[in-house]
């Protein structure tokens, strides 16, 4: 059996920023890295832009050997895990070898979530998650002519803009009444739409899809309106789930992901979770939740690095926060914090600024004289000032009317100040 | 001062007690001279300086600001590897008495002439030993010359017996300040070849040293009540006083090497005259034992059987020689040429009384003060004492102490 | 990891809001005046009239954005510290801006892009356009760097008291010096502390010693003679502090500058006998608290001056001679590479001011607060001296704050009344007026401002 000090399942956002947290303190302790796809390491986040060619897969890579090589990482692709043994410290993984741990760290991510569409089985069909899903629906692209993208979340909409930006035909179905829900309210959703309708996208919203069939080479769908599409591609894009298969039966407490603490701790000891496999605690609610959002991986990543390696300057995870930063088709959409005012109390205070003919919006929401959250298309705010005006809590009466008619600057300013 | 080319120094020169130690230094070769000008030595650090301006002696010449930096810029030469040598007297001993102190416990081999002078006060610029019977309990090697040549011949033998392992200690060479600094007599220069072969090459740092090939912390606080603190500083004292006692003997073994290679014999510790036969003794040091030697000649004529016990190690304490010698003799005069206030005697008295305490018989003594401040003690003098000594012997006894130049 | 990096810094009261840096950052990266494209941002400040605040990319050691960032085009480049941007791999996601809680990396809308700052290749415009100096290139961590791969020459855990900054000051320096040294630290707060050690163990990697208070320049110029004398260059360093350099060791130490003994004194100036409980010396300040110039019924501190004693060097025959605070490092360092070279040739002397935490009764955390207020209440100036060049000052004396403000930092002036402030008011003016007027006298600067 192998022997490592930290062992690091995974190797995306959460798997560095823990690997960075272990090598500040520890620049020599054995660490081994271990992922079951075959590449250097990447980002989900990019493939839509690896699907329309404007970036291509040896040039996005996040690490490359030599940084291995340097940080003196054992780096193993191919090979996920496979099973875990908590009594031995030791995991085996899917190419059988065996490693026993000191510390491991779970950052196995998600994985597409299917949904249970009759028919679906048997239709060929594209999902977008790792890079070779990205190469295979580029490939896929030379002879397609149409396309439908099943979810109207992050994903599906970034890859039907690059769809329909290198000439394809595109439809988007999405079964709730708006895209990209969670984090932009009914009004910006709509500026969205809007701009998806003017650039050719056909969008199918508050539709479901019933049936799917092969069709030709293709595939056909089948909505609940009665409706028929047919394309050349089918892309299912609704949504992920953590992947925790290797836990089954296991002592690890899972719910929808690994529920972990403050430290990002498993309740099993010499264990640690994060990213998007993990469910942390919400920073609204208190709840413990999942949620792919790239800059939450990488706090709970380094949180949980520290962790493991007993960083004294640890401070507990504060709680997710959503955050989402969208461009499309040459705009500029952001989110930070709550942006539905629906699920807050009355008494919040509520911004808002929408010009439609400018294709501006503006939302701020404040409560107890905190901000709650804020969320803008093609505004002006500094998204990780705002994240920090949110997590600290900081007193905004002072400043409100500035911060309302200017959150950039007085966002600045009180950075400046307040945390400089 | 003579202008002797350096190719064809003269073999004996006629000079002064502070010239002949400018000799012995030249011939010697220390690294480095330190200097500071203070009656009656100043004569002794001209010469000095003058030979090293002629190139006679290939030294660094420190000219510093006072004595108390002479003494130190020599402690850090020497750390650093130097053979070093010094020359000061009265006020200017004093003034370096700080750093003085120190040089051997740091086991220093620095070699220093006193050129001894009177203390203070009431002011004084003559010649007397108070000032380096000062210097009795600072763990310092002391020789008393008799003579011109005896200072040249020491100051040589000083550097040898100073870096020698077993002693690894500062040695002070006094010369009487007036008789021999300024002293002038025959002497013989030893031959430069023979004097390199007889000290050999330097070695003066190899236990102690400033040096970044050896890096050493020198002098830490030692000592306290902390761990290995009291056992730490008594191994220091008991390596320093077995460092004097180890010198006795090499002092005793420089001596007949001395005297085998360069013919002439001193007696290392004690010298005795005419004691062989003596009832009684008289007990001088340094330059005073001249005239007391002529007036024991003079007593024996005279059909006294009177001897003369000269006192040149005074430190180390050359304990087993005293007592040895003492026992020849059935009563003494000790005359000193400086004064120990607190027994009301000359201290070299108060030392031989502790000696006289291990003898199996008590003998009488008697102490003498005499020389003080450049003042003479003539054959008169010693007639005195000689008479007064010996009529011990017939029980009239005289009390203690005996100012030789009170009436003067 | 574990090196550091210049840094654009911004002081904050020096800044009039004009605005050149971002017209000037816009014209070198865009082309542009417009200061939309600038990618450092000041703000007038809602918390105070005529204040600005700053946003700009801080290079973070560790920085969030390159976390965040999914395409590999943000990096950290350890060489040189910037945070450089890739404009090819960038997709235009924008979650870099999420991790940035300085805005130090913006969207510009303009451009289509984020931007940030990339210190010019360390040369940056905006610094260089700062009419007022609030934007400095601060080098000092590219000094920090070249002192922490030097070698510490002192074992760990010397009894420094708390807050006390001569332990860095020993440390550095030696580190910079290195090891073929010889180094005197006589009795006083260095050698207590244990540099030379303790019952047969040593405090340091180096020859080192207890001189006594009285003799450190002449022992070290006795030492130097003879590695002269055998061709050895080995550099001789005192750590003094000032009891043994102005009272005690003053005649040894005057000597040896008068003969022109090749040696660095550096005299750690805590202005009293702290070590031995905080007694009174010649370079006490007027009216201060010590335990021999007790607060009483009749008395109320010292009642004299401090002797100036880097001025009576300047008298002495010295290559050179300079005054340092530990609130300004920088300094302190280009001024000992001076001195380390003037060693060579003869006398170097460094006058440290030195606060003591527990002698002047100052939280050991505002020990370096109480080194700058010093400075920039000119009670202690910083200023070099060599014979050719003449006297520099180097930090300005102009404007400087009351001295209360510093005063006020310590309890030893706790009890000062008017009439004893005014005392060190008149005195500050009168060494700063003396000062001046020494440097119209000797060097080239003053012989500028003369002619003008």
């Amino acid at each position: 059996m192998e022997q490592t000090k930290y062992l690091i399942a995974g190797c995306s956002h959460a798997a560095l920023s823990a690997l960075n947290s272990i090598r500040m303190l520890d620049q020599d302790g054995s660490l081994t890295l271990v992922t079951k796809d075959d590449h250097l390491p990447y980002s989900p986040t990019v493939l839509p832009y690896i699907v329309s060619g404007q970036s291509k897969p040896e040039k996005v890579k996040l690490r490359d050997d030599e940084f291995f090589a340097q940080n003196k990482v054992n780096f193993i692709s191919g090979a996920g895990l496979s099973t875990l043994d908590v009594d031995n410290n030791s995991v085996t993984l899917q190419n059988g070898q065996e490693w026993q741990y000191e510390k491991l760290l779970l950052a196995t991510g998600a994985a597409p979530a299917i949904p249970p569409i009759p028919g679906l089985t048997d239709t060929p069909y594209h999902v977008l998650r790792t890079m070779d899903d990205a190469v295979n629906l580029h490939a896929a692209l030379e002879s397609a002519k149409s396309a439908v993208v099943l979810g109207g979340g992050l994903i599906g909409m970034h890859a039907a803009e690059n769809l329909i930006k290198v000439g394809v035909q595109v439809t988007i179905v999405e079964m709730r009444p708006q895209v990209l829900p969670g984090y932009f309210d009914a009004e910006a959703a709509k500026i969205i739409e809007q701009t998806f309708i003017e650039n050719g996208v056909a969008m199918r919203i508050g539709n479901t899809v019933v049936g799917a069939a092969p069709d030709g080479e293709g595939a056909k769908v089948s909505l609940d309106s009665g409706d028929e599409i047919t394309a050349d591609l089918l892309l299912v894009c609704t949504g992920v789930a953590p992947v925790i298969s290797y836990l089954e039966d296991g002592p690890v407490e899972t719910d929808q992901g690994i529920l972990v603490n403050d430290c990002m701790a498993t309740n099993i000891a010499n264990i640690w979770a994060a990213g998007d496999v993990a469910q942390a605690v919400n920073f609204y609610s208190g709840e413990k939740s999942v949620g792919g959002i790239l800059p939450a991986a990488v706090e709970q990543g380094r949180i949980a690095g520290m962790s493991m390696i007993n960083d004294p300057a640890i401070n507990p995870y504060p709680g997710g926060v959503p955050l989402n930063t969208y461009g499309f088709f040459g705009n500029q959409a952001i989110s930070v914090g709550v942006s539905d005012e629906n699920a807050l109390p009355k008494d919040t205070e509520v911004l808002l600024n929408v010009n439609e003919e400018e294709m501006t919006y503006q939302k701020i929401l404040i409560g107890e004289g905190c901000l709650l959250g804020i969320s803008g298309i093609n505004t002006d705010f500094d998204p990780g000032i705002m994240w920090q005006l949110v997590l600290q809590r900081v007193d905004l009466e002072p400043v409100k009317e500035e911060f309302l008619s200017n959150p950039t600057d007085t966002g600045r300013d009180l950075m400046s100040r307040t945390w400089r | 001062m003579p202008d002797a080319a350096l190719t064809n120094e003269p073999k004996s020169i006629v000079c002064d007690g502070n010239e002949a130690a400018a000799w012995a230094v030249s011939l010697a070769k220390p690294d480095m001279v330190a200097v500071y000008p203070i009656t009656p030595q100043s004569s002794l650090v001209e010469y000095v300086s003058q030979f090293i301006a002629d190139g006679k002696i290939d030294a660094d010449l420190m000219d510093v600001e006072g004595e108390h930096s002479v003494m130190s810029v020599l402690h850090g030469a020497c750390l650093a590897g130097a053979r070093t040598y010094t020359a000061t007297c009265g006020p200017g001993l004093y003034y370096m008495f700080e750093p003085y102190v120190r040089t051997p416990g740091m086991r220093l081999p620095i070699v220093m002439s006193v050129v001894t002078r009177d203390g203070l006060t009431p002011q004084s610029v003559w010649g007397g030993q108070q000032d380096a019977m000062m210097l009795r309990e600072t763990g310092w090697i002391q020789i008393y010359c008799e003579s011109v040549q005896e200072v040249l011949d020491s100051l040589i033998m000083a550097f040898r017996i100073a870096e020698h392992r077993d002693v690894m200690l500062p040695v002070n060479i006094c010369h009487d300040g007036n008789y021999l600094s300024y002293g002038v007599t025959k002497v013989f220069l030893p031959e430069q070849e023979m004097v390199d072969d007889f000290l050999g090459d330097k070695d003066t740092n190899w236990h102690v040293a400033l040096d970044p090939d050896r890096p050493m912390s020198v002098d830490p606080l030692t000592g306290g009540e902390g761990p290995g603190g009291p056992s730490t500083f008594v191994r220091y004292r008991q390596g320093h006083c077995a460092g004097m006692q180890n010198a006795l003997r090499v002092i005793t073994e420089t001596h007949e090497e001395w005297e085998r290679k360069f013919g002439r014999c001193y007696a290392p510790l004690i010298e005795e005259y005419r004691l062989d036969d003596a009832d009684y003794a008289i007990v001088t040091i340094g330059s005073m034992s001249g005239a007391g030697k002529d007036a024991v000649d003079v007593a024996r004529e005279q059909g006294q059987k009177v001897g003369l016990i000269r006192v040149k190690t005074f430190r180390p304490f050359p304990m087993e020689a005293l007592r040895n010698t003492l026992t020849k003799v059935k009563a003494i005069g000790v005359v000193d040429r400086s004064v120990s206030f607190a027994w009301n005697c000359g201290p070299v008295f108060q030392e031989i009384q502790a000696a006289l305490y291990q003898l199996k018989e008590r003998i009488p003594a008697i102490s003498f003060i005499g020389g003080l401040a450049g003042s003479d003690i003539t054959g008169e003098h010693f007639a005195r004492v000689i008479e007064a000594t010996g009529n011990q012997l017939a029980g009239d006894m005289t009390e203690s102490p005996v100012w030789l130049n009170e009436n003067e | 990891m574990g090196h550091s990096h210049n840094t654009i810094a911004f002081h904050q009261d020096k800044c009039d809001g004009c605005g050149e840096c971002m017209t000037v950052c816009a014209g070198a990266k865009s082309g542009t005046a417009d200061t939309l494209h600038s990618r450092l941002k000041i703000v007038p400040s809602i918390a105070a009239n005529d204040s600005f605040e700053l946003a700009l990319c801080r290079q973070c050691g560790d920085p969030k954005c390159v976390l965040n960032c999914p395409s590999g085009s943000l990096t950290k480049n350890h060489k040189t510290g910037v945070v450089p941007w890739d404009a090819e791999k960038c997709v235009d996601c924008l979650l870099c801006t999420v991790g940035c809680a300085y805005g130090g990396i913006t969207y510009n809308a303009a451009a289509g892009h984020v931007m940030k700052c990339d210190m010019c290749d360390g040369d940056p415009a905006c610094v260089k356009s700062c009419p007022t100096g609030a934007l400095e290139y601060n080098r000092s961590a590219e000094i920090y760097n070249n002192y922490g791969e030097l070698e510490d020459l002192f074992v760990p855990g010397l009894a420094a008291c708390q807050g006390c900054n001569s332990e860095l000051l020993i440390r550095h320096t030696m580190r910079k010096i290195g090891s073929n040294a010889v180094v005197a630290t006589p009795p006083g707060c260095i050698a207590g502390m244990g540099t030379v050690g303790f019952n047969g163990k040593t405090g340091s990697k180096i020859p080192v010693f207890h001189p006594l208070l009285t003799n450190t320049a002449s022992m070290l110029a006795g030492a130097k003679r003879y590695y002269n004398r055998i061709g050895r260059d080995v550099t001789m360093v005192a750590l003094a502090g000032d009891g043994g350099t102005v009272d005690a060791g003053f005649q040894s130490l005057s000597g040896a500058a008068e003969r022109g003994e090749q040696m660095l004194y550096i005299c750690v100036d805590n202005e009293g006998y702290m070590n031995t409980g905080m007694q009174r010396s010649g370079s006490t300040s007027f009216g201060s608290w010590t335990s021999t110039t007790p607060v009483g019924e009749t008395l109320h501190g010292k009642t004299q001056d401090a002797k100036n004693m880097p001025v009576i060097m300047m008298m002495h025959n010295c290559e050179y001679v300079a005054t340092a605070s530990l609130a300004f490092m920088d300094d302190y360092y280009e001024k000992l590479d001076k001195a380390l070279a003037a060693a060579k040739r003869g006398m170097a002397y460094l006058h440290v001011y030195s606060p003591c935490p527990t002698g002047w009764r100052i939280p050991s955390e505002s020990t370096n607060e109480v080194c700058r207020k010093a400075v920039e209440t000119n009670f202690v100036t910083l200023w070099e001296f060599a014979p050719d060049e003449g006297l520099r000052f180097t930090h300005s004396t102009d404007d400087p704050l009351p001295v209360e403000e510093y005063l006020n930092l310590s309890g030893k002036y706790r009890h000062l009344d008017d009439a004893q402030l005014t005392h060190i008011e008149n005195s500050v003016e009168r060494k700063v007026a003396f000062l001046n007027g020494f440097m119209l006298a000797t060097s080239d600067d003053g012989a500028e401002s003369l002619a003008q």
